[in-house]
């Protein structure tokens, strides 16, 4: 199988949520000298955007952006080794939670799902997470965006929070918020950078927002 | 008619002059209200350990707090969340707030048995298992109802309770969790022969799902339940459309914005709660409900602002005095 056709099939594999098809083509495809970046950038990445196209236009349910996520993953384990050896492969370094007082993750957990198909490496703080931790988080693991999700009206005022403590701090990377009650408006008020209305929207928004950088 | 009578009218669809009757999923606040924690946000972990007269205290203490709220807030169903949950406590719990009642309020608790909304932690397997594992999934689905049929035979039994709120969340603001068609699969067969079973017993049935159900309204109706609950506007239900498309078959309970009761002025309270009210009292079948729940940290007054639009405007003309 050529490099071209190996990318192909791996994008088709990482869309139809075929982990199994996916772990033997990065296998297969490393076995035939293809770098693990482009493996990366040219067969799984562009299968996971096409599943956020996909999701975005209402195409896709979130079960299916999971299993794709989860084949795409099982890629990257059999490329992890070269892949570390190149951080350039990936976009960023991105800090994840939410905030302070919310106990819900599904949000979360699916725009983290997103990030890592967008290529971003993501530390996952969780729920309930307070704003000291996203600062200490940022600056320890040297992030460059901090994202932050919330599901009540009662708890988002708390990411109001979390943007002064990181501006305080001197954060100089993206904070990006979302989650059911927020809005634009309510991002531009507590000077969010990004605000993104879904989960594959925030992967877009961030990743287009670091390439401007 | 008592509360209770009106409560299971509006189920039935049955034509109903007078207050609309009211019901919340839950009603978070008891400590703002009655200066007591509600029942399900206790842990007992020396129940057995305490002695029968103190359980008995517990006991009378909950039973008591539910029928409070149901009479201060003009409720004329309550959920009960027993606490400790086994059987014994249950039916302790069902025949102290009917003492407490005079019967007159209706019961109904938790009783789904259908898959719903996995939480993050389980969201990524428990979708992997829909494609991997079909086979294990659909007989899973199928054991978990024939479990939950099982309890409601006994709680038949004992008697007391009027009916089930089945509480799995199917669907997020932007639409149904499952495509249509795996829904068709994994959920609504089993969420039908849930609520035949529950019917057969004898209990009443209200289908409970936050977020937008329009994509797959036709497979909630066809399950059959008595009432569905939510008709979230946060998720885009919309309760006129929904009086056109379902009063026929069900009978309606919620669109009241909770989002608004947090966030929203006084007037766009009272504005939605007109709303659900103006159109709801088209329907055959309608009960006054907020949108999820009164929920902590909601505030108590506007709870009790739009209560105040359901006893002004929420009441429909006795056709014997109607000339």
């Amino acid at each position: 199988m050529s490099a071209e056709e190996i990318f192909e099939k791996l994008k088709k594999s990482v869309i139809g949520g075929k982990r199994k098809d996916v772990a033997a083509l990065c296998t297969e495809g490393k076995g035939a000298g293809i770098a693990g970046k482009d493996l990366l950038t040219k067969g799984l990445l562009p299968g996971m955007e096409e599943v956020g196209r996909r999701f975005r236009c209402e195409e896709f349910y979130i079960p299916e952006v999971l299993v794709a996520a989860r084949a795409m993953h099982a890629g990257l384990e059999i490329l992890r080794d070269e892949l570390e050896k190149q951080p350039a492969a990936q976009v960023g370094k991105v800090v994840i939670g939410t905030v302070e007082g919310d106990l819900h993750d599904i949000g979360k957990n699916l725009v983290a799902m997103m990030f890592t198909g967008a290529g971003f490496e993501v530390v996952d703080l969780g729920i309930d997470v307070p704003a000291n931790r996203f600062v200490e988080a940022a600056k320890e693991r040297g992030a460059q965006a901090v994202a932050m999700s919330a599901l009540l009206t009662t708890t988002m005022v708390n990411m109001e929070k979390v943007v002064a403590e990181l501006r305080k701090a001197q954060f100089k990377g993206k904070i990006i918020i979302g989650g059911a009650p927020v809005t634009k408006e309510f991002a531009d008020k507590i000077g969010a950078d990004l605000y993104a209305a879904d989960a594959s929207e925030g992967a877009e928004s961030l990743r287009a927002a670091m390439a401007a950088a | 008619m008592t509360p209770r009578e009106r409560f299971l009218a509006a189920l039935e669809r049955r034509p109903l002059p007078g207050r609309v009757p009211h019901f919340e999923l839950v009603f978070y606040l008891t400590m703002e209200a009655f200066g007591k924690v509600h029942p399900s946000q206790r842990t007992y972990k020396q129940w057995k350990q305490m002695s029968e007269t103190e359980r008995q205290l517990h006991r009378d203490e909950m039973a008591q707090l539910y029928a409070q709220t149901a009479e201060r807030f003009g409720q004329d169903a309550v959920m009960l969340h027993p606490n400790p949950s086994d059987d014994d406590e249950l039916f302790r719990l069902i025949d102290n707030v009917n003492e407490r009642t005079g019967r007159s309020v209706a019961l109904v608790m938790h009783g789904d048995a259908t898959y719903g909304i996995p939480d993050g932690e389980r969201m990524t397997e428990f979708s992997m298992r829909l494609y991997e594992e079909p086979d294990a999934m659909k007989a899973e689905a199928a054991a978990r109802v024939e479990r939950a049929l099982k309890k409601g035979e006994r709680i038949k039994a004992h008697g007391g309770l009027d009916g089930f709120a089945l509480c799995s969340d199917y669907c997020l603001n932007t639409g149904p969790f499952l495509r249509p068609a795996m829904f068709a699969e994994f959920v609504a067969p089993y969420l039908k022969q849930l609520v035949a079973g529950y019917r057969e017993q004898g209990f009443y049935v209200i289908k409970h799902t936050d977020g937008n159900i329009m994509p797959i309204l036709d497979q909630l109706l066809d399950a059959n339940p008595h009432a569905l609950h939510s008709l979230d506007p946060q998720a885009g239900v919309d309760m006129a459309e929904m009086v056109r498309l379902a009063a026929g078959k069900v009978c309606l309970i919620g669109n009241v914005n909770c989002g608004l009761l947090d966030t929203g002025t006084e007037e766009e309270c009272v504005e939605s709660a007109r709303y659900a009210l103006k159109h709801g009292m088209k329907a055959p079948g309608y009960v006054f409900s907020t949108s999820n729940c009164i929920y902590t940290g909601m505030r108590l007054s506007r709870y009790e602002l739009i209560l105040d639009v359901l006893r002004k405007e929420g009441v429909r003309p006795d056709p014997a005095t109607v000339r």
